[in-house]
């Protein structure tokens, strides 16, 4: 069954015709053409696909499109600044060596990122756990928790602040 | 000691900015106009004749462009070497795999693609199949390729010095049998392959691949058409691991398809494609018989190795050899004999993998801890007296020219503590080493050498086109690095035109670690003829012999001079750009290997340009109601030469721990249901998560190589090997028992400790019995 659904994507409002069987993983790669977004098990393992939803760090490989109607929706592509200011997880991933192939780096980042606003002083342990459900096939983890340590380390403020608002959600 | 500016210093990616974006693409990113999505129809048969293909009612759905079966090749069977050709991909006689290719159905989308494949029908006659390496050597087994007799696929011998009287004269030998089932890569990115035809019917393919050039000559071969009508593409590749290396099936099935419907199509692989039908790791029964004087140094060895291959050859006599060859070069031995042997069984082709043949190289350090054991002398002497040295030649008469095994060996042992730990720890905790050297490059024919070309730009921008791939290892980045040290520019003023086979002149790939060694030294070499242009023109205007001229910071001046003193480069570019001149050179580099060595018939001779040795020293603490391992710190030391980018490298390292130690001694196996992968997903398999590792020291050690470029070798897969080894050689000391099938999960390492417990009655020895209870019992 199609149906119309609403919802802030990167910052931007938008209307979409879906249908009911869609994950919101096809919305977004194969309908919307947001790339960014992986898909590396397609069965909520790897979390290559993790988008944040309403604050939520998500597989949405295995989250239906229809379950976005209304929300916030964030993916890779919408975390940089406007300008093309990186996100301080973003440069401190970059920095950092905490990428190599780059297949994992999307999800791994907005987990992070996820992980980061409810908790901006994040453990190194809080991180592992919260990387969890990222899997990383090159880099045995090490510089992607420092990456992201290294961003713990600054002030919360500066945290957030080329974090791109995404409007009202409900 | 260096005056570099860019190498030897740590350096963000220059690809990095792209992938933190999500603006990389890879393969299943693409999206050309009209494009079909492709499907692949699998065998549910791991042995079978295959009667009849009906395609008719999958033509006859809406959407349905174009099916493929056997029918539709030119029937050329492939394999890395002429006397291994042995896969006809889509077969149309017979199956040997559950998975293998049968048939594919390119649509206007997926659903209707996969609607199809359902409607394919296929008449089997069943064969008998055989999915254990001794089962298949039986007289009786069933054959799996008729050219093959007994199921071996490869045979190499390998006999030097005398090892029978080697052994009789040894004061101790010992003969031990480890075994490993299959391990798998699991990249990131699952397989895709993207195919069109350009309107003079060029081949545009793209996919991850670890040598685009690899790929092209056997795509050319099984299409039938000209190499330089098929244009392997550049794209952002999500880990290899070796195993990318050689054309896949789906490589063919989409051009196939795309030629077919005269369309581009896509075809992307499951998580669960990607573990069964592109290429595994292989099983491993290997038997070591080691002979040692009473210092630990070893006389002789004689190891006897069968591998089970799958059912196709792949890279097959590599494959046997070089588990061998890692041997032969981290540690020395007076005699030694070898006989390995690739077998046939109805299970996936098996390839070259990071780790490759952990049962050899682990079985090999289990032993020499086994050795030391009964002679008193600790696993670090036991090494130390072993080592292989720069100067030697291996046995199989390899010059090593430059070689820090010991350096690695001591400072892993140092910084690990290990003199503070080995034999006091307590209960349940262990720690053991490790070490093993690769080689950076294997004797590679036509492919073994890489030529590239650099020209540069009036604005002082500099565009650089080599056959270097990346598969996420940071090559791109070493090219550029490279080229911005050598010009004295920017890396930003660097462009990359790369891993593309219609413009790049052939490279061996990132395939046996030598794409710094041999793609970057040719890349350095064209940097240097550039150069060398710019400093003659510079010299005629600052009146000065060009070879006291240096290029740093976009300007050309005279060496120990201010850089502000000289002439900026773009300036000398447009001079020579006015004189008529193009400002562009090429730069070439072959390995110095022997051209007469091969797998089998010849295995003597220099092997490689350079090799690499690494060391890794584990701690482990195992939890004895569940055998459980935990991991608590891992120190790792190699020698890579030199390091080009430190941050790169200690990314490898850690990497490398994590697929060699972590998963690859821990975790990492697949369970069978006869010819069936019964865990062909990331978390049923088992990779190493974020919380699952331990702390890493990581300490490079740089021997100089005279050959490679600045001194450099290879820095991915010298630590993943020897880390197996450490994890191996830790668990058996924590538990002690010396454990020899691997993975070490806990069924296992909590079996051998059942099993030591019942062996070490009290009726037999008190002691023991105390040992045993105290080693069991942990203390509150």
């Amino acid at each position: 069954m199609s149906r119309e659904i609403k919802l802030m994507l990167n910052g931007n409002q938008i209307f979409v015709a879906i249908e009911d069987n869609w994950t919101l993983l096809y919305l977004l790669r194969e309908k919307l053409g947001l790339t960014g977004v992986k898909e590396g098990c397609g069965q909520g393992e790897c979390g290559a696909c993790t988008v944040i939803v309403d604050g939520l760090a998500v597989n949405s490989c295995i989250y239906f499109a229809v379950e976005v109607d209304g929300k916030d929706v964030l993916t890779i592509e919408g975390l940089a600044a406007a300008d093309g200011t990186l996100h301080p997880l973003q440069k401190s991933f970059v920095e950092n060596g905490g990428i190599q192939c780059g297949f994992c780096t999307p999800g791994m980042i907005l987990s992070a990122k996820a992980l980061l606003d409810e908790n901006p002083q994040a453990t190194e342990a809080d991180i592992k756990q919260a990387l969890a459900g990222n899997l990383c096939r090159c880099t045995g983890y090490v510089q992607i928790v420092e990456s992201v340590e290294a961003v713990v380390d600054k002030s919360s403020e500066d945290i957030n602040v080329v974090v791109r608002e995404t409007g009202e959600s409900g | 000691m260096s005056n570099y500016a860019l190498v030897g210093k740590n350096m963000p990616r220059v690809d990095s900015k792209a992938k933190v974006t999500g603006q990389a693409l890879f393969t299943a990113d693409l999206k050309f106009p009209k494009m079909l999505v492709g499907k692949i129809l699998r065998s549910p048969h791991p042995h079978a004749r295959i009667v009849d293909i009906d395609i008719s009612a999958a033509l006859n759905i809406p959407g349905v462009k174009a099916i493929v079966t056997g029918h539709d090749t030119i029937q050329r069977k492939w394999g890395v070497f002429g006397y291994t050709q042995d896969q006809l991909f889509l077969p149309a006689d017979k199956v040997r795999f559950i998975g293998e290719e049968i048939a594919a159905v390119a649509a206007i989308d997926e659903d209707t693609a996969q609607q199809a494949i359902d409607c394919i029908r296929v008449e089997y006659e069943v064969l008998d199949a055989v999915f254990d390496i001794m089962e298949s050597l039986a007289p009786d087994a069933p054959l799996l390729h008729e050219d093959f007799p007994h199921n071996i696929n490869v045979h190499v011998p390998i006999n030097v010095g005398d090892v029978e009287k080697g052994l009789a004269e040894s004061y101790y030998v010992r003969e031990d049998t480890f075994t490993a089932v299959e391990d798998s890569y699991f990249q990131g990115e699952p397989y895709a392959v993207v195919a069109r035809f350009d309107m003079d019917n060029n081949l545009e393919i793209w996919m991850p691949n670890a040598g685009p050039h690899m790929k092209a000559k056997p795509l050319s071969n099984a299409l039938g058409i000209p190499l330089n009508k098929v244009r392997v593409r550049k794209i952002t590749i999500g880990g290899a691991f070796g195993g990318r290396s050689e054309i896949a099936p789906a490589d063919l099935i989409c051009a196939l398809l795309a030629r077919k419907s005269s369309r581009p199509v896509k075809i992307v692989y499951t998580r669960e494609e990607n573990s069964i039908a592109t290429r595994q790791g292989h099983a491993l029964i290997t038997t070591i018989k080691t002979g040692v004087g009473q210092d630990g140094r070893v006389i002789a060895r004689d190891i006897t190795c069968y591998m089970d291959g799958g059912a196709y050859s792949s890279t097959g006599p590599i494959a046997v050899s070089v588990p061998f060859l890692c041997m032969e070069q981290a540690y020395k031995m007076e005699h030694v004999r070898y006989n390995g042997y690739r077998v046939y069984t109805n299970k996936p082709p098996r390839g070259m993998i990071r780790i490759h043949g952990r049962a050899f190289a682990c079985g090999v350090d289990t032993q020499l801890d086994m050795i030391g054991d009964h002679l008193g002398i600790d696993p670090v002497t036991m090494r130390l007296v072993n080592a292989r040295e720069a100067g030697e030649f291996t046995n199989t008469k390899s010059h090593v020219a430059s070689c820090a095994m010991k350096d690695t060996i001591t400072k892993a042992s140092d910084r690990a503590g290990w003199k503070e730990k080995w034999g006091k720890l307590p209960p349940l905790r262990g720690i053991g080493i490790g070490c093993n050297s690769v080689q950076t490059g294997f004797p590679m024919g036509i492919r073994g050498g890489s030529q590239a070309t650099i020209k540069l730009n009036e604005d002082g921008g500099a565009t650089v086109i080599s056959g270097v791939v990346d598969n996420g290892q940071g090559n791109d980045n070493m090219l550029v690095q490279i080229t911005a040290e050598e010009l004295g520019i920017r890396p930003e003023d660097v462009q990359l035109v790369t891993a593309d086979t219609e413009v790049t002149s052939s490279d061996p790939g990132a395939y046996s670690q030598v794409s710094t060694f041999i793609g970057g030294h040719a890349v350095k070499n064209a940097a240097e003829n550039v150069r060398k242009q710019l400093f003659d023109a510079a010299s005629k205007v600052l009146k000065v012999d060009p070879d006291d001229l240096m290029a740093r910071d976009r300007m050309i001046c005279v060496k120990g001079s201010p850089t502000e003193t000289g002439i900026p480069l773009k300036k000398v570019i447009r001079m020579i750009l006015a004189s008529g001149k193009s400002v562009s050179g090429q730069g070439e580099y072959w390995p110095k290997v022997d051209p007469k060595r091969e797998w089998v018939k010849n295995p003597f001779g220099q092997m490689c340009g350079a090799f690499s040795f690494g060391t890794t020293v584990a701690e482990v603490e195992v939890d004895s109601e569940t055998g459980k391992v935990k991991v608590i710190e891992v120190t790792v030391a190699q020698d890579v030469g030199f390091a080009l980018n430190p941050l790169v490298i200690e990314g490898q390292f850690q990497g490398s721990v994590a697929m060699g130690g972590q998963g690859g001694i821990l975790t990492e196996g697949h369970v069978w249901d006869k010819g069936s992968v019964l865990n062909p997903t990331q978390l049923e398999y088992k990779v190493p998560l974020a919380c699952d590792m331990p702390k890493i020291n990581t300490i490079i050690v740089e021997s100089n190589d005279p050959e490679g470029p600045y001194g450099t070798k290879e820095s991915g897969m010298s630590i993943a090997m020897s880390a197996a080894q450490a994890y191996a050689a830790a668990v058996s000391n924590a538990i002690g028992v010396y454990m020899t099938d691997f993975p070490l999960t806990p069924d296992k390492v909590l079996g051998a400790l059942q099993n030591k417990m019942e062996l070490e009655t009290p009726n037999q020895n008190e002691d023991v019995m105390e040992k045993t209870l105290e080693l069991v019992v942990p203390a509150v």
